[in-house]
């Protein structure tokens, strides 16, 4: 029997991924658990188990292609059932990587049908795509979406001139005339030259490399968006254009933190535990925030409510080779500095090997970035919308303060906090900001709360 | 500024745009030199399809005992020419009194005179000079006069018919298109001996040669006289020739070409070699804010064409975004059985090199039109092979004019025989051959 494994939904509204590596190829025997793909989705690579036991028949899709949440992945033939059927069948080209119910062709298998030939089984039924709410979907006649299909192009981005906006086939082919004759030429993979898919060539597994072909120019290189930055792209305006950013920036004097920290440094490396100013700074902000619950809330307009969180998970802005993502430690304000500083290790630990994970990720309430590890004193952060707050942190720098009266030399730490106005006045922004800097003046009060 | 728009012509195109302009608050001046609803309502469409309805009803009760009717001797019943006018005038009455009603609702100013264009902007009527914003010209097209003279009485137009008493015996048509097979079909339902000649070679331009040649077969069928690329000529003692054989007729119907009716003008309004008012793509004449739409402008002789082409013109003065598909329209022909076309013809398609695909199904395996007798007939739906797009589709059937808006709708929104053959139709209905069709064209047809 055959059983087609479509792509899960792995969490947080993901719509696609793009495959990364086959581990396993046509003909092989699986087990469940056993890695099938890694598969690069929003913001994260991860590894796609095989959700029972069986011989591979088909995999669809090759290196470099998207594949749709609840498109079909890979094929099986299950154990004990005669699999000749199952190959000369998937062979036929069925596949179409599309996100669409009903806009599919008589004679080929439906993205959206589940039940057709699916077995009643106990495994993780992956969510069908007609249940899942997509961000837009075009108004489009039939021909528009099988021409679309056909040249790989993204249906929802074309801008309709039919009735009510409706994308009509004309559109398409005026996108597509546009696209192909501006100032650079679209690069092409091999998903988007190939109207359907011969799966049989395609189980060559990792032997399918190169697949991104783009033009040869000498004046420029155009690269393919990862899907991490296609998340930051769409994050960032997304941002932007929704809260109403407004930032303060001071500075805060913290000898006394530099102390603190050096005197338990080395007892914390003993332990194997890298002890930064980060732990204190996180420890300071949770603090803060459950003083000024606005800082800690976002706004829901469409039911005019404001929702405040009484959990203060904090998201850390980290830069990978890959791009920015931002892991979030969970209750912040109830872990010890200790704790902390285990929990921006693992971060750490985890984002080198980009092995940051979907979960990672969750329920952030608030955001800090740490720009000064690398250099700048002040920035504008923009927000991690919908939250209603993102702390900068800059570049420690000595400097001379007033101290009694005295000039002296003194260590400060520049500090950007940047809010959504909508939800935060000025006052509270400042009062909040104010408290952080009290905290990280006098780390002891940290303990003392 | 008198009004927003005046609009010359009160026809299909002309009102239709006079009632949507005034939806649409512009101050609207309508100007019409003989009845409001044009030929079409008054003349055209509407009458000659109270008169077709007569004689094929005429036709039809003759076989009515095999329907299971005792009672009605076809030897008995005779067609009676002066109660059918009466009954078109009624309806006539009834719908032009709709179109004036909507016309005042609407605060359009119906001003009856004839219109000459004295700039881009004033008209001239009965003397008065009004003037507008914008000038909408839709003042339609007559028949081309005879290039021969005959004895009065002997040939009539189209919208003189109702002003006869009766009809002679042997009527002579002369002309094309689906007005001449009509009028042909109706003159022999009604027991005259007919002769069809027509000055071309295609009588249906623009109709696809498989459903003309169908038509053509079962006019003669009926026993019509058709005789193609014939030259009239009369003699000196006023006789007429069909080419060099004289002409056995008592009237002479004239359905030849059709000629624009351009309105008197004092700026130059440039015209095509036919004779038309030479528009641009949104319909415009060579003087900016004068526009032509409807027969007049040469682009087509159907009412609906008029009415979207006008449609078109008022939106797009108003600032609302429209387009203007003027080559997906139906061609409808009021014959036994009805033909219908909409979209290309499989020339057309051929000439465009598209790799195409035909899905046919015959009326004969259709229930519904067995059960009313009207088995004559079949659908044909062009395809193009890549996307399975509609390009055209082609009915012959007893109301093949009625169902071709199914495919006039599922093609406006590039519909795939895919889609439609996915459409559930009610059985029994004649509507189910285009599930049928669409079935066949997909490669999986159920009945056939």
């Amino acid at each position: 029997m055959r059983y087609i494994f479509k792509f899960p939904d792995i969490g947080e509204g993901l719509d696609e991924g793009t495959i990364a590596e086959w581990y396993v190829q046509k003909g092989q025997q699986v087990e469940m658990g056993e890695p099938l793909v890694k598969m690069e989705t929003d913001k994260v690579v991860t590894d796609i188990p095989s959700p029972r036991d069986g011989i591979v028949a088909a995999l669809y899709g090759r290196v470099g292609e998207t594949i749709h949440v609840g498109s079909p992945l890979v094929e099986f033939d299950l154990p004990g059932i005669d699999g000749a059927d199952a190959v000369s069948e998937v062979q036929k080209p069925v596949f179409e990587p599309v996100n669409e119910e009903g806009a599919g062709v008589v004679g080929t298998l439906e993205v959206a049908d589940n039940s057709a030939y699916l077995p009643p089984t106990d495994e993780v039924a992956p969510t069908p795509t007609a249940e899942k709410p997509l961000p837009r979907r075009a108004l489009a006649t039939p021909v528009a979406r099988a021409m679309a299909r056909e040249l790989g192009v993204n249906i929802d981005l074309v801008s309709g001139t039919g009735p009510a906006g409706r994308v009509m086939k004309e559109d398409i082919e005026n996108y597509v005339k546009r696209e192909s004759s501006g100032h650079y030429p679209p690069y092409q993979t091999a998903a988007s030259t190939a109207a359907t898919l011969n799966t049989a060539s395609a189980g060559g597994g990792r032997a399918a490399a190169g697949t991104v072909v783009p033009p040869a120019s000498e004046a420029f290189e155009i690269r393919p968006l990862s899907q991490i930055r296609k998340t930051i792209a769409r994050n960032m305006i997304r941002s932007k254009q929704n809260a109403a950013h407004m930032t303060v920036f001071d500075e805060v004097e913290v000898s006394e933190l530099i102390r603190i920290r050096y005197k338990y440094k080395e007892a914390f490396e003993k332990e194997g535990i890298r002890l930064s100013y980060l732990p204190f700074i996180l420890k300071a902000t949770a603090l803060a925030l459950k003083q000024h619950p606005v800082l800690n809330a976002e706004l829901d307009l469409d039911n005019n409510r404001m929702i405040l969180k009484k959990h203060y998970n904090i998201g850390i802005a980290v830069d990978t080779d890959d791009g920015l993502v931002v892991p979030v430690i969970r209750q912040v304000d109830e872990m010890t500095i200790r704790a902390l500083a285990t929990a921006v290790n693992t971060i750490a630990e985890k984002a080198r090997r980009r092995d940051i994970s979907m979960e990672d990720m969750k329920d952030g309430t608030f955001t800090i970035t740490n720009f000064g590890s690398i250099g700048g004193q002040f920035a504008v952060p923009v927000i991690n919308y919908p939250q209603s707050g993102i702390l900068g942190i800059g570049r420690m720098v000595q400097k001379p303060v007033v101290k009694d009266n005295q000039v002296v030399p003194g260590t400060v730490l520049p500090l950007s906090l940047s809010v959504d106005h909508r939800i935060v006045d000025g006052g509270e922004v400042t009062r909040f900001l104010n408290k952080i800097m009290e905290y990280l003046g006098d780390p002891v009060s940290l303990i003392i709360g | 500024m008198d009004y927003d728009l005046i609009i010359i012509g009160a026809g299909p195109a002309g009102y239709v745009a006079a009632i949507r302009a005034g939806q649409l608050g512009m101050k609207t001046a309508l100007v019409e030199k003989k009845a409001v609803g044009g030929m079409c309502l008054n003349w055209g469409c509407i009458p000659t399809k109270v008169y077709i309805e007569s004689a094929k009803l005429f036709d039809r009760i003759k076989s009515a005992k095999a329907f299971g009717i005792d009672g009605i001797d076809p030897a008995q019943i005779a067609f009676n020419w002066g109660t059918t006018k009466k009954r078109s005038d009624d309806i006539v009455k009834k719908l032009t009194g709709g179109v004036n009603y909507l016309l005042r609702k609407n605060g359009v100013e119906v001003i009856h005179g004839q219109a000459q264009l004295n700039g881009p902007s004033s008209v001239t009527v009965n003397n008065r000079l009004i003037e507008g914003k914008n000038i909408l010209i839709a003042t339609g097209s007559y028949p081309k006069n005879l290039d021969f003279q005959l004895p009065d009485g002997k040939s009539v137009e189209v919208e003189q018919l109702s002003q006869l008493d009766s009809f002679p015996e042997k009527i002579l048509i002369y002309g094309f298109g689906g007005v001449a097979l009509e009028f042909a079909q109706f003159f022999r339902m009604i027991n005259r001996e007919v002769t069809l000649v027509s000055p071309v070679k295609n009588l249906l331009p623009g109709v696809d040669t498989y459903l003309s040649s169908y038509l053509l077969r079962k006019t003669r069928g009926r026993g019509v006289q058709i005789i193609e690329e014939a030259q009239l000529t009369v003699n000196t003692d006023n006789q007429l020739f069909i080419n060099d054989k004289p002409a056995n007729y008592y009237l002479l119907l004239n359905c030849s070409w059709r000629r624009a009716v351009v309105p008197a003008s004092e700026v130059e309004l440039k015209l095509t070699a036919d004779g038309y008012i030479q528009v641009d793509e949104h319909l415009q004449t060579s003087i900016p804010g004068v526009y032509a739409a409807g027969d007049v402008n040469g682009l087509s002789y159907l009412a609906h064409v008029a009415s979207a082409q006008s449609l078109y013109v008022v939106n797009r003065l108003q600032g609302m975004p429209d387009n203007l598909k003027i080559n997906q329209f139906p061609i409808n022909i009021y014959t036994i059985p009805e033909v219908a076309q909409i979209g290309l013809t499989e020339g057309e398609i051929r000439e465009k090199g598209i790799e195409y695909r035909i899905g046919e199904f015959p009326m004969s395996a259709n229930g519904k039109a067995l059960a009313e007798d009207s088995a004559d007939g079949l659908i044909r739906v062009l395809s193009e092979k890549k996307y399975g797009e509609v390009l055209g589709v082609q009915i012959i059937a007893s109301n093949a004019t009625d169902l071709i808006a199914e495919a006039a709708a599922f093609m406006s929104v590039e519909a795939t025989v895919y889609d439609v053959a996915r459409t559930i139709h009610a059985h029994p209905t004649v509507s189910e051959v285009f599930l049928e069709a669409d079935l066949d064209a997909a490669d999986t047809p159920i009945h056939k």
